[in-house]
């Protein structure tokens, strides 16, 4: 197949125009990892661009050999799953009862949680209510208060509204429950959405610190994020006399390159894994359109 | 007329919290309140200063415990465990990550479920939680707290203390107490420049400039002093420990008003005479060239950069900077050294600027009033916060363990343990490993105890220091509710000017012949209404008070 000229010169901006997004995409964390690999004098000066100067493990090496930094990142991933797994169920379950247009009060159960969206009980009285409910210190203070993201859930519900009504009512003719039409035929075409979910909720509580730093107050308790965010501003407040050593100075210097490097790579491992669902859900659009 | 404004009620109110405290402040028989039989649990029948504190049967507290990101909290320190067998005291740390400790502890209080024991607050944070009644009025059970009140009366902070009371005459923090005012920042200076050039080290701003000077003319090509920390307030540590000599504030101790000991009243500063001769002294180091026109401007990276490449050859410093930063950065430069050099003295002669000898301290919760055992953990935190025996468990841990000697002849860290580089081949930190020279405890005390931690360097600065005859900390003048607001209005529109128009003048874009317009434009700022207001506190207080 022979492209036109008008093609091939479409396709060259078009290469030039995209690498130029890379490019501006990964600059920055190009430059983060070269600053968590480079020695503080060179990060001082502001020298350090792409590559690492003055190869250096020190932050590394303090934070990796520290075993609270490992209990905390065991946390991080329990409060994760389980948060994600809550907040999964709790949403698709809500969505699925706002997308059906014979649920009868759909309109006040949208509204309620719209509500939540623009109005919130302030930071004491939940405080006040989570503490009453008995969940400080456990996995439930982090995972339900915050269980349903009313964004997500409008989108959740737009999705499920967009699938066709017919093959809900064929089901039905076929004997399926509620349950049964949401488990065994809209979630299976829901896979890109339920993945991009997944994602969204994932993303956002193994990032989160503020739940667990005022629910919890157990220090074995902690995420990473609390253990790498006191160790950012122990570092940067700079005032402990104590602090005087080489390596403290070093830590200083790109303690924030290393914790935004440690935090990102176990989540950026993730997308891989769930890229096919995105790749699978586009198509799926097309070939329906 | 039925109904009162708002005003009305707003000035009605604050007519009687004056009235309050000045009731309050009359009143001098604290310690005195309640009943406590029921209280008693635990406690011991007499406890007195420099006794040890043992609880009669097992306790425990519960603590708001701020982990630090240097040495992060631990269950299994030694000072834990050790601090039970001494005192039968339990403590449960409710551990808070020091990023956001302030935070926390708001909401904790606020959502009434904090801690018993609340340390490591900050005066005047408390004022916050006071209206919501959460927190108890310490100064009610002082005569609980025998050390406390020792130190008080033999270190003289009566002053000092009056400073935290509210208008109910009454303190709710319980905070740490220093001996004697400690001052850590001054300038730094090139050692090695001052013997090629066969100089003294100087010991008053008259005779830094001579050595300046002298550099000068041995280094016709650069400004041999720069300077760093303009942050928030331009020059702002050169300016504080100039003004201190001249006996006046600047920089960043700056205030509105100062007190004037021979007027026996407060002045309003940026017009003060002692004020004008700062200014004129520094004016005259930036004609003769000899001080950096880029001083209160630039960064401190800026600064230090220009020391480190030998443009200069005196800057500020404090003992970490010093150690950190300045010797770091000439290392490279053969030869050189630089010291910190005890603070140069001016008109006022050899003596030290009053500061509050006070800092942070415990919050106790109102509900702790109620427990059982309420007796028994004041005196606990009198032993743990104020005794000798219990400052020094805090700090240097136990003896024979983690230390040998005592404050006067030495504290020595055992062989294997290091803190802050006094024994650099110790494989045990202090604090990350056994739990002493934490910041929630250890902190405050005599002299003795303070030089303790210093290296020898430092503690010959000290030595100094301590030397000079300490100034009196001005009157207290305490502004009613109106009047703060008033004031606020006012001082920021004055303080801004006031610092504008010094730089001016020192780096001669302003003549000193325009000192009057100067004066004026102040008076148009409502200079004189301001001054006023405050000697009227100040009289009001006086008065009220004896």
């Amino acid at each position: 197949m022979r492209r036109s000229r008008g093609e091939r010169v479409f396709t060259a901006c078009n290469a030039v125009f995209l690498t130029g997004v890379v490019v501006l995409t990964l600059y920055p964390f190009v430059n983060i990892v070269a600053r968590s690999l480079s020695a503080e004098h060179a990060i001082r000066t502001g020298q350090v661009n792409l590559r690492p100067l003055g190869f250096n493990l020190t932050t590394y090496r303090v934070v990796l050999s520290d075993s609270v930094f490992w209990t905390d990142y065991g946390n991080t991933v329990l409060y994760t799953a389980v948060s994600t797994a809550v907040s999964m169920v709790l949403t698709v379950c809500y969505a699925y009862v706002l997308s059906r247009r014979d649920v009868k009060g759909r309109g006040v159960l949208v509204g309620v949680a719209v509500f939540t969206m623009f109005f919130t009980g302030g930071l004491i009285p939940n405080y006040v209510l989570v503490s009453a409910l008995g969940l400080r210190n456990s996995v439930w203070a982090i995972a339900l208060p915050n269980a349903i993201n009313v964004f997500n859930l409008l989108v959740m519900k737009s999705f499920f509204e967009s699938l066709p009504v017919e093959l809900q009512e064929a089901a039905a003719v076929d004997g399926l429950g509620t349950y049964g039409m949401l488990v065994r035929i809209v979630l299976p075409l829901s896979k890109a959405m339920v993945a991009t979910m997944v994602l969204f909720y994932a993303v956002a509580f193994w990032n989160s610190w503020f739940p667990a730093f005022l629910y919890l107050d157990r220090a074995e308790l902690f995420p990473v994020t609390i253990y790498l965010r006191n160790l950012i501003a122990g570092a940067t407040a700079g005032t402990d006399q104590n602090a005087a050593s080489d390596t403290a100075l070093q830590i200083a210097a790109n303690i924030q390159a290393v914790t935004i490097v440690l935090t990102v790579l176990p989540i950026m491992l993730v997308y891989p894994f769930i890229q096919r669902y995105f790749v699978r859900g586009l198509m799926l659009g097309a070939v329906k359109g | 007329m039925d109904q009162l404004s708002r005003r009305q009620l707003l000035a009605g109110a604050g007519a009687a919290a004056a009235a309050m405290a000045l009731a309050a402040c009359g009143q001098d028989d604290e310690g005195k309140t309640d009943d406590l039989s029921g209280n008693r649990d635990g406690a011991m029948a007499s406890y007195g200063a420099g006794e040890q504190f043992r609880a009669t049967t097992a306790l425990s507290f519960p603590i708001m415990l701020l982990s630090s990101a240097s040495y992060p909290y631990k269950a299994d320190w030694l000072f834990w465990s050790e601090l039970t067998k001494r005192t039968n005291v339990t403590l449960e740390p409710v551990v808070v990550p020091g990023s956001d400790y302030n935070q926390k502890r708001s909401v904790m209080i606020s959502g009434g479920a904090a801690p018993l024991i609340i340390p490591k607050t900050y005066h005047p944070d408390e004022e916050a939680y006071i209206a919501g009644g959460a927190i108890l009025p310490v100064s009610d059970y002082t005569e609980l707290m025998p050390n406390f009140k020792q130190q008080i009366s033999t270190w003289n902070l009566k002053n000092d203390l009056d400073a935290y009371r509210q208008a109910d005459g009454k303190f709710y923090l319980l905070p740490g107490l220093h001996e004697d005012v400690w001052l850590d920042y001054s300038i730094a200076v090139r050692t090695d420049v001052l013997q090629q050039l066969g100089l003294q080290i100087p010991q008053t701003y008259d005779e830094l400039a001579t050595v300046l000077r002298a550099m000068k003319t041995a280094h016709p090509d650069i400004y041999p002093m720069t300077d760093r920390w303009n942050n928030p307030t331009p020059g702002g540590n050169l300016l504080g420990n100039l003004s201190a000599a001249y006996g006046t504030l600047a920089g960043w101790d700056y205030q509105n008003a100062t007190w004037d000991p021979t007027a026996g009243k407060f002045v309003f500063t940026g017009s003060m005479a002692p004020f004008k001769a700062m200014l004129q002294y520094l004016n005259t180091l930036i004609t003769d060239k000899l001080l950096d026109p880029e001083t209160f401007t630039q960064q401190d990276d800026a600064a230090r950069q220009k020391f480190a490449s030998g443009k200069a050859f005196v800057m500020s410093c404090n003992a970490q900077t010093l150690v950190n930063e300045l010797r770091k950065d000439i290392a490279k430069i053969p030869g050189a050294t630089v010291v910190k050099i005890p603070r140069l003295t001016g008109p006022l002669g050899n003596v030290k600027q009053a500061t509050s000898r006070l800092e942070n301290g415990v919050l106790i919760s109102r509900k702790a009033k109620d427990s059982k055992n309420f007796v028994a953990m004041l005196q606990f935190i009198d032993w743990l916060y104020y005794s000798d025996a219990g400052k020094l468990f805090a700090k240097w841990g136990i003896e024979g363990t983690t230390y040998t000697g005592n404050l006067d002849s030495g504290i020595k860290l055992a062989p294997d343990v290091n803190w802050g580089g006094l024994n650099p081949t110790g494989t045990k930190n202090l604090q990350v490993d056994y739990g002493f020279f934490n910041g929630v405890f250890a902190y405050g005390g005599s002299t003795k105890y303070l030089n303790s931690q210093f290296t020898t360097e430092e503690r010959k600065f000290q030595e100094v220091m301590n030397a000079r005859k300490t100034l009196p900390l001005p009157p207290a003048h305490p502004l009613n509710a109106d009047e703060r607001e008033q004031a606020t209005l006012w001082e920021t529109a004055l303080k801004d000017h006031v610092t504008q128009q010094s730089l001016k003048f020192i780096l001669g874009q302003r003549p000193f012949t325009d000192w009057d317009t100067y004066t004026n434009e102040l008076k148009g700022k409502n200079m004189t209404q301001y001054i006023d207001l405050v000697n009227k506190a100040y009289e009001r207080f006086k008065k009220s008070n004896g």
